[in-house]
């Protein structure tokens, strides 16, 4: 019964994420005043992707390139399972949004490791620039869960924080887990780890075939579970009861049409400037807002 | 029609090779990838590595300092894969045809390494962007 | 400027020839070239780029310096002999002239005595030494 759950999660994640992906190439076309691509263009992609001879380097360590990309995609299915299957049974454990947290840093980590495996100088390039980016944006994020579960009286389960309303702490919160969002999806002005003008693909560039294929898909998951993890601990939450469910919704796709501008509206800042805005002024407003969260504010 | 057939010609991604040419055929391949021909489209997308790639856009005659490098870069693309020949100099070396330096023209050095190598052809000095498009349209669809 | 070298070298230049008021020829023997070449250079001179060709009496080297106060494109020609043509290399105090004698070096074959570093410039690695591509009886290489 469980294991049924695991999968219908799984499975609405998947076509979520290739429906936000879409989304994402589709606002972009529209900011750029031309016509985007068409609706299945993600579906083309990843069975393009599929049916392509995946190339091995002679000096990678084969069995750290070709695991990595299944570690990613795991970690995205069961932070999938967690947040989705909480919210829609309502049934969790305590401390599963620390799994939870847990669970979603292993994306970047199984793309390092895969980089490193590579092989090649421009991996690695790009694999040293997605660890500096790790340790800068993880700090600011868990500064604003705590906040989060402060503000919902120490209870670390995905249910109660989703019940919260909204708070000052949790609109801080919320702009800063925003912009710790847009470098956690290695979106423009936080994708210097694969920069293509740049780096040749950077930590994806040697990747081909089905594991590139991986990667894509674990992306769009990341890109459809990270919203829904912003709204459900600072912007109140998803109730799908009655009405709600269009509140949801339109909350949802608001997160998703900020990052998607951010993304457009930005140039790509450098590694040393990325350490110094996170660790400078985006903790500095995490700080204002677990201290306004320990007042209940 | 196979899903990843489907896909290739539904999803091409463009990585573009530049064997020392004058650079107008560059330019002109630029100028497609800008918004205002908006080949996305078709979905074609520039990728920063020959592995992502499905098309290779080449242009320039190859010369000897260029040729074992793109044997290289050949055998680095995932197969399958279209090896475009854009702009005169590819196609034929037009005036270095008799030069020292040159070593023949594209689909002949091509079909030495892979006999089964998909080359298109897009003639013109530079071509203009909608030759280009109209070009790889047309070799996608007679996939 | 043409009238300075006249008086300073007299009978070593043997053959000058002025076309019109700002192209000038001046035809000497390779022994003068160093002194001529420094005398127009301390004077300020540029060194614009070396040329050469391959004719019947043997390689005729060509130096064009620019002589900037009188709007004046001065070129020093020499002829250097084969089988074994070489000449004295104006690269070590000359900068100018450094990749330009190392080009020629690559396609005729003259050879610059103390040319601080003789590398091959311009042809691929895995050109055969030994033969010059712009020489008169070059046909090209055996495939």
């Amino acid at each position: 019964m469980e294991i049924g759950y695991f999968f219908l999660a799984v499975a609405v994640v998947l076509v979520l994420g290739l429906a936000t992906s879409w989304i994402d190439r589709k606002v972009t076309a529209l900011v750029q005043a031309r016509v985007g691509p068409p609706w299945y263009q993600p579906v083309a992609d990843i069975a393009k992707l599929l049916g392509k001879e995946m190339l091995v380097p002679e000096n990678s360590r084969a069995m750290g390139f070709t695991v990595a990309p299944v570690i990613g995609f795991g970690a995205a299915c069961v932070a999938a399972a967690i947040l989705f299957g909480t919210l829609i049974t309502g049934r969790g454990f305590v401390g599963d949004i620390i799994v939870l947290i847990y669970l979603l840093t292993i994306p970047s980590i199984a793309l390092i490791i895969g980089a490193c495996a590579s092989g090649s100088p421009v991996s690695v390039l790009g694999a040293s620039r997605e660890i500096k980016m790790l340790l800068a944006y993880e700090l600011p994020l868990l500064i604003v869960v705590v906040a989060a579960v402060m503000r919902a009286g120490g209870d670390f389960r995905i249910t109660i924080l989703a019940q919260q309303a909204v708070s000052v702490s949790g609109i801080v919160g919320g702009v800063v887990a925003l912009i710790c969002i847009q470098a956690k999806l290695g979106l423009v002005p936080f994708d210097c780890p694969e920069a293509e003008q740049e780096l040749m693909g950077g930590v994806l560039a040697e990747y081909s075939g089905p594991a590139l294929a991986l990667f894509k898909i674990t992306k769009a998951m990341l890109l459809a579970i990270l919203p829904v993890f912003l709204c459900v601990l600072f912007l109140g939450g998803f109730h799908l009861a009655g009405w709600s469910i269009l509140w949801s919704v339109l909350k949802y796709v608001g997160v998703l049409v900020l990052v998607v501008l951010i993304r457009n509206t930005n140039p790509r800042l450098r590694i040393d400037q990325i350490t110094r805005l996170f660790w400078g002024p985006v903790a500095l407003l995490a700080a204002a807002a677990l201290v306004l969260a320990a007042f209940s504010l | 029609m196979k899903p990843s057939l489907w896909g290739l010609k539904k999803s091409p991604w463009v990585y573009h090779v530049a064997l020392s040419p004058c650079n107008n055929c560059d330019i002109e391949i630029l100028d497609v990838l800008t918004p205002r021909f908006d080949v996305e489209r078709f979905g074609i997308k520039l990728v920063g590595s020959p592995r992502h790639a499905d098309a290779l856009l080449v242009t320039g005659s190859i010369n000897r300092h260029v040729l074992p490098r793109f044997i290289e870069l050949y055998k680095q693309t995932a197969k399958p894969c279209v090896v475009f020949a854009i702009g005169s100099c590819a196609l034929s070396s037009t005036m270095f045809r008799d030069s020292y330096n040159i070593v023949g023209p594209l689909d002949e050095v091509l079909k030495k390494i892979d006999p089964n190598a998909i080359v298109a052809y897009v003639p013109g000095c530079p071509p203009k962007p909608e030759a280009i498009i109209a070009g790889v349209v047309k070799a996608l669809k007679a996939l | 400027m043409l009238d300075q070298l006249q008086k300073q070298f007299g009978a070593k230049l043997l053959h000058v020839w002025q076309p019109n008021g700002r192209r000038a020829y001046v035809k000497l023997s390779d022994e003068d070239l160093a002194a001529v070449a420094r005398y127009l250079v301390d004077r300020g001179a540029r060194l614009a780029i070396i040329t050469g060709i391959d004719t019947r009496n043997g390689i005729e080297l060509l130096y064009h310096f620019f002589v900037t106060g009188e709007h004046l494109m001065l070129t020093l020609k020499t002829l250097v002999r084969k089988p074994k043509p070489q000449t004295v290399s104006l690269a070590p105090w000359l900068p100018a002239a450094n990749w330009g004698e190392r080009e020629i070096t690559d396609l005729l074959g003259v050879t610059f005595t103390d040319h601080p570093d003789p590398r091959r410039l311009l042809l691929a690695d895995s050109w055969p030494e030994g033969v010059y591509p712009l020489r008169r009886d070059f046909k090209g290489l055996p495939q």
